[in-house]
């Protein structure tokens, strides 16, 4: 097992010509496509990896420079695109993955036949004539309480990301999840994400994009995702899903599945 | 001495002289008894944007920052200071010759030449003098010296990691072909230093790979590195190491404390004892003296003990001695505070060196290890000279970790995207340095000229193909041992310098049977085209070839030219291919030819442009003209280079050769003689240095914009340009939606565009490269192609940049300045309407018949054309330029191209259309100013264009059978003609000569006499076809009668 792989607890599963990847998104691993993987091992080889600086990878690995941007992300999926000898595949990006994908994509548009996003946000910070759901205060009190306390923030941030009361298996997983990572990390890794404004690249990403969106979700107002629609340069399709919260895949598995199945299977002319 | 300088400055390029000049000047100021290795390194670093530092920079795993270079250059000129003065030779106050050079620069020198022989692949051994030391090879032998290295390591930097950084940039500009064709590259040399073993395991790295995950790879140099301190303190002297470093070399101690804590360690560090002092020196600084006098204390009372065998002080690191943290952020009393330090610090060094000499004898030793930046040591030896001795240090240079993988590291913080493709490249310094004298050196290849005719030369290639592919198969197959890698990094790894090592003699002896085999088959060919084709090798169409090494030595002593009578024996090698095994003897004498010879005698230059694959020589290119192209490619002109070495002014622009280049395009494209013109005129401008962006940076690259709807005539322009100036099919990459022609090359499956490019362009750094359809690439595209032009480098899409070299671009596009009047009233030239035309290996004959009555009015006449069933009857209507049939369908301007009474509605469509697309897109007008120029071409004809060939078939056939008869030509024949013409690489004069005259002239052997009503009829000729494919005109003409 390489290097890269080994880093990112690669797993492939499933056999198919097509290969779906599928990437998680911050204070997550791979498990959250637990309910989304045993649909696709039969018709796809199926990529699952942890992004840097998740729970479940060695932190030591985890180099603060590189990371400080989400090309570092980018280039990590490229290094396993490459590892693995990916010559192209489904992209499946759930929230910052999303646009790791589409950085990786502008990079190397040969490697990605089509690239879904799952609750994407290009900037999370509202700007004129933009709405992010967050303003400066907002990031900078968060960032706070995750510095002060970070497992008493996990316990309160969970159940609002996910959507759901304290008790709930969603809640519970993520806050899992989200307690997994080493503090500085995740304090790390949530103001890269928070920060990061990847609005002009949209421009550039010549790959086809499937945005799905939650109906309700605290991270990404529903907007965000016409906004993709609108300034995506690529052909994009976008489809609201009734589901509630940030990680519906997780959450409402029953309803968002289908659709996630759908979308990987079909590309947009066909959907 | 001075002899022998001279000697070797012929063998460098104008850099690596002036660098060796500058050197030499520098130990004589200095008044050094020579010039040392060290010199050239301290020369070489003193330019600020110089080529070392930058791969010092880059080379530094941890930090780029110049500061680092600035200790760097410290430590040389420290090194300069010790070398030892002239004693005599210049005390008498004459101004004394130069230092001469040291027996170690000279053996730098010579190793630089070797490696500059060997690094060009493929070839035979070169004449000695035919090599010249480029800059690059000149600073990596001279970061092989031991006093530089030595040197470079005092300042943390590891001269073999130097070194890869910039075998690595040296290596992506270079021909790629040749590199992973056998690794003989310029990263084919053993290395000896720890980098080496780092990169033994990454082999197949990742080029995206995060840094952090290789530290498993740097635990094999850490150990090594362990090795080293360990065994400095067994030793009898010096035995207190200390570690420079900037990469983490407390690690390292770290990692030797707990081997001697864990007893892993036998002999005297068996049963030792560690003391960590530093917590204790640094909070308080007064209280450095009695905290050491306490250890002293502690120190005795361990030793004491019966068990212990010595005690090891931990000083942690070094900068306690010499910095306080309390100063920080206090304005006023820092001096003092800095003052109470130093000497805090240097009572210190006093107490601690008496602790030393206290327990310095006896069975149990005491030692101290500590750490220190690069930085942090110099100051210790600044402040505290009496350290080093006094405490019996020796210092270990931690060498920074190889960079090898680093060709990415830092990105993380750097960008993929928008502005920061720049950053993308870490080679972006280097790029244009590198890729000018390595384009050079490629002309250099021997190997790639060949003295036979096109036909032979084809024969040759074959064979030469067949061999390549045997090549390539043994190579794969003794490569399957290791992993496979993905195409891209297989250059990396052509790179790593420690898998070469091992199959490094195995590979040599395989290049050598190589060499061997192509210069057989080049011999045999050569051979046989001299008794095949006689003709060719008359002086008269014969080119006499002389390589351009000949030209450039001729800089170093042009003042031979005037003087030297004409070499009688030269015109016996003239005929022979064989003239271009250049040999000494030739490099002299040749050029003496060349200035003797009466004007307008046959002198010739012929420049051999890219890859031998492409090469097409044209016998009847003038000698100005190959002697144009020549100059304009290597700068370096014979009569101002003595003058002024480092200009990079190219010869001026004869007059001459400029018409000589307007003609030959004229000739192929007489319809758009205006644009023939202006791309002239610009091409040779560009070349002399006066291009648009040419004002400072002289760059090889040419950029012209054919703007348009001529499709036809656009790419005949830019293959005729091709073929007068590299002699050589231009590279034709689309960029728009058009797939029309079938040269999509397997290779460039699932590439990018601009890597397609980029793969041209590095392939064949001397041809002309078009880019279809600049306005219907995509903005990514234009883009890029908009920063090559304005940085002469061109990123690909894994943010590799490579030089444009002196490739002429051609970027063609249907967008017409709004301005310009039509003065169309006829057919367009239809590209698919005429291939199709031209296609099908038909034939024509020339037949004698009877004059009719009824003989066609006018066989320019349009009716019969369109009565003739066409399946793609739109296109042929009688639209202005191609360019409304492209993408108009959609754009529904009401314009539907029906008619020619539509001129008017057509050119407001067209005006319409212009502006909604540069309105559109920004870009293409600033691609517009960013080109060197602009060439309109007017919307083209076919009925004038028919004319003119019709015009003169007859003017010929009258010339050599009379007036009397009258010479028919068949719409169809002459329909097919045109398209030939126009599609075709020949040109209608060529082709008129070649095939037609001669069977008129057949022709009129046979005709009986005093036939008053007889008519000669050119006409197609359906019962042969057996025309070779790809040509799209008939080689001959059938005579019937």
């Amino acid at each position: 097992m390489g290097i890269v792989e080994e880093a990112h607890n690669v797993k492939v599963l499933g056999s198919g010509d097509r290969v779906t990847v599928l990437a998680h998104g911050f204070g997550t691993d791979q498990s959250v496509w637990k309910h989304l993987v045993p649909h696709l091992v039969d018709d796809f080889r199926v990529v699952l990896f942890d992004n840097m600086g998740a729970g479940t990878t060695n932190p030591d690995y985890f180099d603060f420079n590189r990371y400080a941007t989400l090309e570092g992300y980018a280039f990590d999926l490229l290094a396993i695109l490459e590892e693995l000898r990916v010559e192209s595949c489904i992209f499946v990006g759930h929230s910052v993955s999303a646009m790791i994908g589409a950085i990786a994509c502008i990079s190397r548009p040969d490697l990605f036949s089509k690239i879904i996003m799952m609750s994407a946000s290009p900037r999370y910070l509202n700007d004129v004539d933009y709405y992010g759901g967050f303003e400066q205060e907002d990031l900078d009190q968060l960032f706070e309480a995750m510095g002060a306390n970070y497992k008493s923030w996990c316990s309160g941030f969970a159940p609002l990301l996910v959507g759901g009361d304290m008790e709930s298996v969603a809640v519970q997983e993520f806050s899992r999840t989200l307690f997994n990572m080493r503090p500085d990390i995740a304090l790390s890794v949530a103001q890269t994400i928070f920060q990061s404004d990847m609005r002009q690249i949209l421009s550039l990403v010549t790959v086809p994009c499937h945005i799905l969106q939650s109906v309700k979700d605290l991270a990404v107002p529903v907007v965000v995702s016409e906004y993709l629609h609108q300034n995506l340069s690529s052909e994009s399709i976008v489809e609201v899903m009734t589901s509630d919260g940030h990680l519906p895949q997780l959450s409402s598995p029953d309803i968002v599945i289908p659709v996630l199945l759908k979308h990987i299977r079909y590309d947009i002319s066909t959907v | 001495m001075r002899a022998g300088l001279s000697t070797i400055q012929q063998t460098l390029t104008p850099e690596a002289a002036s660098v060796l000049n500058h050197s030499i000047a520098e130990a004589s100021r200095r008044n050094h008894g020579q010039t040392t290795p060290l010199h050239v390194a301290a020369t070489l670093l003193a330019s600020p944007s110089g080529f070392l530092r930058q791969a010092c920079i880059k080379s530094h795993p941890n930090s780029s920052h110049p500061l680092q270079c600035r200790a760097l250059e410290l430590c040389f000129s420290v090194a300069l200071e010790r070398l030892p003065t002239a004693q005599s030779a210049n005390s008498g106050g004459s101004p004394a010759l130069d230092p001469p050079i040291s027996n170690a620069l000279m053996a730098a020198l010579k190793r630089a030449q070797a490696h500059q022989r060997r690094g060009c692949p493929e070839q035979q051994q070169q004449p000695l003098l035919a090599v010249k030391v480029e800059l690059e090879q000149l600073i990596i032998s001279i970061l092989d010296d031991p006093s530089v290295s030595r040197v470079m390591r005092e300042a943390s930097f590891s001269s073999p990691a130097v070194k890869a950084t910039i075998e690595q940039s040296l290596n992506s500009t270079s021909s790629n072909s040749a590199n992973t064709a056998g690794p003989i590259g310029l990263g084919f040399r053993p290395v000896i230093a720890p980098a080496s073993t780092v990169a033994a395991p990454s082999a197949n790295r990742n080029l995206y790979l995060n840094p952090r995950l290789q530290q498993g790879a740097a635990s094999q140099q850490r150990s090594e590195e362990v090795k080293r301190v360990i065994d400095i303190m067994m030793r009898s002297k010096k035995v207190n190491p200390v570690l420079v470093g900037d990469s983490e070399p407390e690690l390292i101690v770290k990692e030797i404390l707990r081997k001697i804590e864990s007893k892993e360690i036998d002999g005297v560090l068996r049963n030792v004892e560690v003391v960590h002092v530093e917590k204790d020196f640094t909070l308080d600084k007064t209280q450095m003296v009695a905290k050491i006098k306490e250890l002293s204390t502690k120190v005795g009372a361990m030793i004491g003990n019966l068990d212990c065998g010595g005690v090891i002080l931990d000083l942690g690191d070094l900068k306690w001695l010499v910095e306080n943290h309390q100063a920080i952020g206090l304005a006023g009393g820092v001096k003092q505070q800095q003052q109470t330090v130093l000497e805090a610090g240097r009572a210190a060094v006093v107490e601690m060196g008496k602790l030393l000499g206290r327990f310095g004898e006896g069975s149990a030793r005491v030692w101290l290890i500590g750490t220190a930046t690069c930085e942090t040591y110099l100051r210790c030896q600044v402040y505290h000279p009496s350290m080093e001795s006094d405490w019996d240090l020796q210092a270990v240079p931690i060498a920074a970790r190889a960079p090898s993988p680093g060709m990415f590291s830092r990105l993380g913080s750097n960008g993929i995207l928008g502005c920061s493709v720049e950053s993308l490249s870490p080679l972006k310094g280097f790029a244009t340095t590198t890729a000018q004298p390595r384009q050079t050196s490629e002309n250099f290849d021997p190997s790639r000229k060949t003295g036979c005719c096109p036909q032979c030369m084809q024969n040759y290639k074959q064979d030469l193909a067949k061999l390549l592919a045997a090549k390539e198969f043994e190579q794969s197959s003794s490569e399957l041992t290791r992993p496979a890698l993905p195409q891209w990094l297989q250059n990396a790894k052509a790179h790593d310098s420690d898998v070469k090592t091992v199959d490094q003699t195995q590979t040599k002896d395989q290049e050598v049977i190589w060499t061997q085999k192509t210069q057989d088959l080049q011999k045999k060919w050569n051979d046989t085209c001299l008794q095949l084709h006689p003709n060719f090798h008359q002086p008269s169409i014969g080119s006499e070839r002389f390589a351009p090494a000949a030209l450039s030595m001729m800089s170093y002593n042009s003042s031979l030219l005037g003087r030297q009578p004409f070499q009688p024996k030269l015109p016996l090698c003239k005929n022979i291919g064989e003239t271009l095994q250049l040999n000494p003897h030739l490099v002299a004498s040749q050029p003496m030819e060349r200035t003797s010879s009466p004007p307008g005698s046959p002198v010739k230059t012929d420049l051999v442009l890219g890859r031998p694959k492409t090469i097409e020589i044209t016998p009847d290119r003038t000698d100005k003209e190959r002697l144009q192209d020549f100059l304009g490619r290597i700068p370096s002109e014979p009569q101002n280079k003595l003058q002024d070495l480092q200009s990079n002014k190219l010869l001026n622009t004869s007059a001459e050769s400029f018409k000589k280049l307007v003609k030959g395009l004229v000739e192929k494209v007489w319809w758009q003689r205006d644009a023939a013109s202006a791309v002239a005129t610009t091409v040779t401008q560009c070349k002399s240095g006066n291009g648009k962006w040419r004002g400072s940076c002289s760059k090889g690259d040419i950029w012209l914009l054919f703007s348009g709807p001529d499709r036809v005539g656009k790419k005949k322009m830019a293959s005729a340009l091709s073929d007068q100036v590299c002699g050589a099919h231009p590279f034709v990459i689309c960029l728009g939606s058009r797939r029309d022609n079938g040269e999509s090359d397997v290779s460039f499956r699932g590439k990018t565009v601009v890597d397609k490019i980029a793969e041209v362009v590095r392939r064949n750094p001397f041809s002309v490269v078009v880019l279809e359809d600049i306005d219907e690439a995509d903005m990514l595209v234009r883009g890029s192609i908009k920063r090559a032009m304005e940085r002469g480098r061109l990123a690909d899409s894994h943010g590799r940049e490579i030089s444009l070299g002196n490739v002429i671009f051609i970027l063609t596009a249907n967008w017409m300045p709004s301005d310009l009047n039509f003065t169309s009233n006829g057919i367009s030239l239809d590209e698919k309407k005429l291939a199709s035309l031209a296609s099908g290996g038909w034939q024509l004959r020339l037949s004698l018949c009877e004059k009719t009555a009824k003989r066609r009015a006018s066989w320019l006449h349009e009716e019969d054309r369109a009565t003739k069933p066409r399946k793609e009857s739109g296109s042929l209507s009688f639209d202005l330029n191609e360019a409304a049939d492209v993408e108009d369908d959609k754009a529904a301007d009401g314009s539907h191209n029906s008619s020619d009474l539509t001129v008017d509605h057509e050119e407001h469509g067209l005006t319409n259309r212009l502006l909604s697309s540069s309105t559109s897109s920004s870009a293409s007008h600033e691609l517009l100013n960013t080109v060197d120029e602009v060439i309109v071409f007017k919307p083209a004809d076919f009925g004038p264009i028919r004319r003119d060939i019709s015009n003169l078939i007859t003017k010929k056939s009258c010339n050599i059978i009379g007036n009397k008869v009258t010479i028919e030509i068949v719409d169809e024949a002459l329909e097919k003609i045109t398209s030939g013409v126009c599609i075709g690489r020949t040109g209608l004069e060529e082709w008129t000569e070649k095939a037609l005259v001669p069977s008129l002239r057949q022709l009129k052997t046979q005709m009986p006499t005093s036939e008053e009503s007889l008519v000669v009829r050119l006409e197609l000729d359906s019962e042969s076809c057996n025309r070779s494919h790809g040509d799209w005109l008939p080689s001959s003409v059938k005579v019937v009668c």
